[in-house]
């Protein structure tokens, strides 16, 4: 590429300037220092690779102020080919644009084509590139002077490569990072520090890791620690039962002694309980008997008491009722005969009240009579006995109480006696009160007679009613009726003297007053009838009382012999005596039952307590009770140890530590490995850019090294004829001697350095060409060097077009035959 | 019949690639492979199934925590009190004594194989299913030699084969978990091969059936998606055996790619994050975040730090963020194949290890890191992240800001 035309419409400084390149070779610009040669580099470079508006200080020549106000900035280049095709590139910046590197257009022969057309055919460098390669400047210099040697020479070495100083400050400060991170020997960089940190996580892991065998080893002693436990405890156990044991000899000692009281106490009895029970059985039967031997006795006893009976009069008298009974018709007939008789002898005596006067006389002295009947007196009435009515109650309530008593005799003894008692006193009384009336009655009946003899006697008959034949009539008649009466009374007597015998037997039977008359007598007969029953059922009564009486005597005879026999058998005389012995059995089996329930109850020491020292004993318990607190003591030791243990296990059993250790190193080598991969990228970008150098600058450096050493031997004006690459540069100066770069002057290593870049840029040529820019860097080259230099400009412009800017007035005339001049505000083209 | 297999519970196990970890997080995260055992148990019970198999590595170490052996015991318990038959092996984590396993002894339950011998035992479930479980314990933490030649022919019973064990490879250091071909274990023609070791779950043959069911718990970025345990049926007329999946983990891993596509504000940055993370349970997410060199120095710092990254719902959270740039570096044509060449070389396994040396000669961690492929990628993008990042300044002359 060959730059035709330069045309700046606003940039730096300048403005409205045209430059049309003359040559395609060498084209000097010459102008005064400030006169705008650096911004026309500037330009050249930036329209091509963009502008470069940084408002802070660029690396290199770029270093100036754009013009605030001027608006478009920019201007055109118009490249020409190799083919003679034409570029314009024309990069435009106005107010308001987005993109500061501003706008590109490229025209092709008039046509605007695609920048890349353009591009392509300096193989897509960008502007460092083209900077580094192409531009020589004071800049470049001074920073070649301002590098050390050592520097200068990796400069050198990696010329071959494009970019290289930018790569190599960029590998710098790649290397500066590397080494902030990680030094060799170190401890403050961060991956040392990491280092260190994961040194101590890994120690505090194997610390953790050590829990395994730690909780084994815990496992262990607590199993130990509980099979001491176990021991003391069943040690402490032992001896609490010891304990318990001797506390129970100790409160079974006063049973024991009381134990041995009771048998002290204790003793054989003879005694048969089932002898005894015979014994009582037939003493209850003895008792029985004699009880009913007693009350047999006393009944017959009262039986034989009014044994005074004639009982065969009293059957015969029974047998009489019939015979009574036809006495009582026969005097009822004989009564009533009588009454008839009595009827006539009335109405007679009635009809012929005298009468009764006459009556009275015999025959003589009716004859007497005959001449006084008129005084004949009557017969007086006989007057009725009859019974006293309180003397018939007496006899009533006396024979009620009699029958009353007899019959309470038999329920309630005494009081049927009294009641039978009073019935008898009673009953006499009534009698005896009945015949004081009985003979009253026949007292008045006698004065009554007497009377009426008297009357008789005195014939006191009324003769007016003596009737005397009617009356003697009547007198026969009447004495007729007399001797029937007499007859009949005689009858009457008759009855009434069977009567009277039957009467007294009765009474003396009955032994009580009976009045004479049939009812009674009946009625004493049936009572008799009763009695006779009554004697003859207590008769029986008797007879088999007497029987029971002596059969109950023989038993009882025989069930005392048994007795007898049955207590000689326990060698008892008595059966009192056998109730003792019986009641001392009795007590022997109560104290055997006591004895053998204290046995009982103590029989599991019983050995022991016959063998214990009662007054050791409370010395020994203590001594047991002090034993027992020692070993609680050690039990409480123990148990505390391996509750310790146990903490410590379930401690270490929840315990995340071993985790936290391996989770916090694996993080400490997270950080570690981030921390080195950024010290790595680091390191490793620096050797990257290293080795791209090299690869760069060893596929160029041979053939550089051609052109390099012809470019050096011109600069230097043949001082220096070699440069040799073998591992390091050396160079060969004109006497054969070799020297390595090292040891090279600065200007000469600076004259090296300037001779392999333009061999490089010439190395490239076919790739890329592009113009190089010279701007005053030959500041340093005296006159005799400007002679060398100008040899080695006109050497490369024969492959790249050359555009120098300089301010040496020498030189430019030198060099060119066409200047073109910077004047200020304006250039000339 | 109806079986469980489970492996790699990896009790007391951490939870990598988490820099920080807030205390609920912490409790989280503890629990989490807890509680993806307790739901495997009550799966099991719930099931009524008739055997469970333990294919290894149930704890994380041979010092495993009395925490976890307890509730370890506790859960096992939980199977034999339902006369459900256990039988379980140790892996390469867990290779200690039998005495050392603090889990009741139990009929139901059987340490399988205890001295690193291969043992048979046989088994009748209530229903009379006759079966067989054939296997080992690690006795050591690696087992050089293949023990599949040790384990006795079939015989008509259904017959279970229980390992942790690791295919054979052809790096040789690699192969120290009884290593194994497939062919064998097709040759043994085992009804079931139950194997443990392999934290991604696989069957890596379906006739006859071999499986790695993966662990119950994803503990960091590479153990992504759903864990759990396989629940498989076994047709006792034809043997057929029909295998489920049962997610049990509380906590899943995901990694979500975002996308940049141009410029973005810190604001919209922190709402990308957010919409990508759309949690169904706890997720722990790591991004990967591409066009990362779109991001300025503040930003690619910013996000980087996780009090940036948003909260998420279901107590999920962002654990980890990558950049990802396909790229190419802003450098011209001739030095852009310089710089992938240079990639190439600095990051062959050969070049990091030495750059590492001194850095991995520090602590196995970074020797096990400096050797990790997935490491050095890791480093590679950051590395190139950052080279872009700052070549684009090289470029972009006019700032956008």
């Amino acid at each position: 590429m060959r730059l035709k035309q330069i045309n700046i419409i606003n940039f730096g400084q300048l403005s409205n300037l045209t430059f049309n390149l003359p040559s395609d070779e060498i084209n000097v610009f010459f102008g005064e220092n400030e006169a705008g040669k650096s911004t026309t580099v500037a330009f050249i470079k930036q329209v091509i690779f963009g502008f470069y508006l940084r408002s802070n200080s660029s690396p290199f020549f770029e270093d100036y102020k754009p013009l605030a106000h001027v608006s478009p900035m920019g201007g055109s280049l118009i490249f020409e080919d190799e083919q003679q095709q034409e570029y314009k590139l024309e990069r435009l910046w106005a107010k308001g644009d987005k993109t500061k590197k501003g706008i590109l257009t490229v025209t092709h022969n008039g046509e605007q084509v695609p920048e890349t057309l353009f591009f392509d055919k300096i193989k897509n460098i960008d502007g460092n590139f083209y900077a580094d390669s192409f531009i020589f400047n004071q800049e470049m210099l001074g920073q070649v002077t301002s590098l050390s040697q050592a520097d200068l020479l990796e400069r050198i070495y990696y010329l071959g490569a494009a970019n290289s100083s930018q790569l190599l400050n960029l590998r710098d400060s790649f290397n500066k990072e590397a080494g902030q991170l990680f030094k060799k020997t170190g401890k403050k960089p961060e991956v040392n520090r990491l280092l260190s940190q994961i040194d101590d996580e890994r120690a505090s892991l194997k610390d953790t890791q050590s829990e395994f065998t730690e909780y084994e080893k815990l496992r262990q002693e607590l199993k130990e620690q509980t099979e001491e436990l176990n021991a003391e405890e069943k040690k402490l156990k032992k001896l609490q039962t010891y304990l318990q044991h001797m506390q129970e000899i100790q409160t079974e000692l006063g049973s024991y002694m009381q134990l041995q009281q009771l048998q002290g106490k204790a003793s054989k009895v003879q005694f048969t309980a089932e002898n005894y029970r015979q014994a009582q059985e037939l003493t209850a039967q003895i008792k029985n008997l004699q009880a009913s031997i007693a009350s047999l006795k006393q009944e017959l006893m009262q039986i034989s008491a009014n044994d005074s009976f004639d009982l065969e009069t009293a059957k015969k008298l029974v047998q009489k009722k019939t015979e009574v009974l036809q006495w009582q018709s026969e005097y009822k007939t004989c009564v009533q005969k009588a009454e008839e008789i009595k009827t006539t002898e009335k109405q007679l005596l009635q009809l012929n009240p005298e009468l009764a006067t006459v009556l009275k006389l015999s025959d003589p002295q009716i004859s007497q009579l005959q001449k006084d009947f008129t005084s004949l007196p009557q017969k007086p009435t006989v007057p009725n006995i009859s019974n006293n009515s309180s003397n018939k109650l007496w006899l009533i309530a006396g024979a009620v109480l009699i029958i009353l008593g007899l019959t309470q005799v038999m329920s309630n003894g005494l009081i049927g006696a009294i009641g039978f008692i009073l019935g008898i006193m009673t009953f006499v009384y009534g009698f005896w009160s009945q015949k004081q009336a009985s003979k009253k009655i026949a007292l008045t009946e006698q004065v009554f007679q007497q009377k009426e003899s008297a009357f008789k006697e005195e014939y006191g008959l009324n003769p007016e009613n003596l009737d005397l034949k009617s009356l003697l009539t009547n007198r026969n008649n009447y004495l007729l009726k007399v001797e029937a009466e007499k007859n009949n009374n005689q009858n009457l007597a008759e009855i009434k003297d069977q009567v009277a015998v039957l009467l007294d037997q009765l009474k003396q039977l009955l032994k009580k007053p009976i009045s004479a008359n049939f009812a009674d007598i009946l009625t004493a007969l049936d009572q008799l009838q009763k009695k006779l029953d009554r004697y003859q059922s207590k008769n029986e009564r008797h007879h088999s009382l007497q029987m029971q009486l002596t059969q109950q005597t023989q038993k009882l005879n025989d069930l005392n012999l048994k007795l007898k026999a049955i207590l000689a058998k326990d060698n008892v005389n008595k059966m009192s005596e056998y109730d003792e012995r019986y009641q001392a059995s009795l007590n022997q089996v109560k104290l055997q039952t006591q004895i053998s329930t204290l046995q009982e109850k103590l029989t599991a020491h019983l050995n022991e307590l016959k063998q214990v020292d009662r007054n050791k004993l409370e010395s020994r318990l203590l001594a047991i009770q002090k034993e027992i607190s020692d070993q609680e003591k050690i039990v409480a030791e123990k148990q505390q140890k391996a509750a310790e243990t146990k903490v410590q296990l379930s401690n270490l059993a929840d315990s995340t530590a071993v985790f936290s250790a391996k989770q916090n190193l694996a993080n400490s080598e997270t950080d570690f490995l981030n921390s080195s991969k950024e010290y790595l990228a680091n390191l490793l970008a620096a050797k990257w850019i290293d080795r791209s150098l090299d690869i760069a600058s060893n596929e160029r450096f041979p053939k550089m090294l051609v052109s390099a050493k012809e470019y050096l031997n011109l600069l230097t004006g043949g001082r220096y004829t070699d440069l040799t690459l073998d591992k390091k540069i050396t160079v060969t100066r004109f006497d054969g001697k070799k020297r390595e770069v090292k040891y090279l002057s600065r200007a000469t290593a600076e004259q090296l350095y300037f001779a392999l870049k333009l061999a490089f840029v010439e190395q490239i040529k076919d790739q890329i060409n592009l113009p190089i820019l010279i701007d005053d860097s030959f500041v340093n080259f005296d006159d005799r060097r400007i002679g060398y230099i100008e040899k080695l400009l006109k050497k490369i412009s024969e492959n790249n077009q050359v555009l120098i800017f300089t301010a040496q007035d020498k030189l430019a005339q030198k060099l060119s035959a066409k200047t073109l001049t910077f004047r200020k505000d304006r250039a000339d083209a | 019949m109806k079986f469980i297999h489970f492996a790699d519970v990896h009790l007391d196990s951490p939870f990598r690639g988490l820099s920080f970890l807030p205390s609920k997080a912490f409790n989280q995260i503890y629990r989490a492979s807890d509680e993806s055992l307790t739901k495997i148990i009550d799966l099991a019970l719930q099931e009524q199934v008739d055997l469970v198999l333990i294919a290894g590595d149930t704890f994380d170490s041979t010092h495993p925590s009395p925490r976890s052996q307890l509730f370890f015991a506790e859960q096992i318990k939980r199977l034999t009190d339902a006369e459900i038959q256990v039988v379980m092996i140790f892996g390469n984590h867990d290779h200690m004594p039998e005495a050392d396993l603090l889990v009741n002894s139990s009929p139901y339950f059987k340490l399988l194989g205890p001295n690193q011998q291969v043992e048979a035992k046989n088994f009748v479930t209530k229903s009379g299913f006759n079966y067989r479980v054939v296997g080992f314990s690690y006795l050591n933490n690696h087992i050089v030699e293949d023990k599949l030649p040790e384990f006795p022919a079939k015989d008509d019973r259904y017959t279970f084969g229980i390992m942790h064990a690791q295919e054979k490879t052809s790096t040789n250091s690699q192969n120290v978990y009884a290593p194994f071909t497939l062919a064998e274990i097709k040759d043994l023609n085992y009804d079931y091969f139950a194997l443990g070791h392999i934290h991604l779950r696989q069957i890596i043959s379906h006739e006859p059936l071999a499986v790695f069911p993966g662990n119950i718990q994803g503990r960091h970025i590479n153990e992504l998606g759903a864990k759990g345990c396989y629940l498989g049926k076994i047709d006792e007329e034809t043997k057929q055996t029909k295998l489920e999946f049962h997610p049990t983990s509380p906590i899943v891993w995901q990694s979500v790619d975002v996308h940049l596509t141009e410029a973005i504000s810190k604001n919209d940055l922190r709402d990308r994050l957010q919409s990508a993370c759309q949690p169904q349970q706890t997720t722990y997410y790591s991004i990967r975040l591409h066009g990362a060199e779109l991001l300025n120095d503040e930003e690619i710092d910013l996000v980087q730090d996780n009090s940036f990254w948003p909260s998420l719902p279901l107590d999920s959270q962002i654990v980890d963020l990558r950049f990802v740039t396909e790229e190419k570096m802003q450098l011209g044509d001739s030095d852009q194949e310089s710089f992938e060449q240079a990639q190439k070389e600095i990051f062959s396994k050969k070049e990091f290890l030495h750059a590492a040396l001194d850095w991995a000669k520090k602590d196995p961690v970074a020797e096990k890191a400096a050797s990790d492929d997935q490491f050095r990628q890791e480093v590679e993008a950051l590395a190139k992240i950052k080279l872009s990042q700052k070549l684009k300044g090289f470029a972009d002359e006019t700032e956008t800001d």
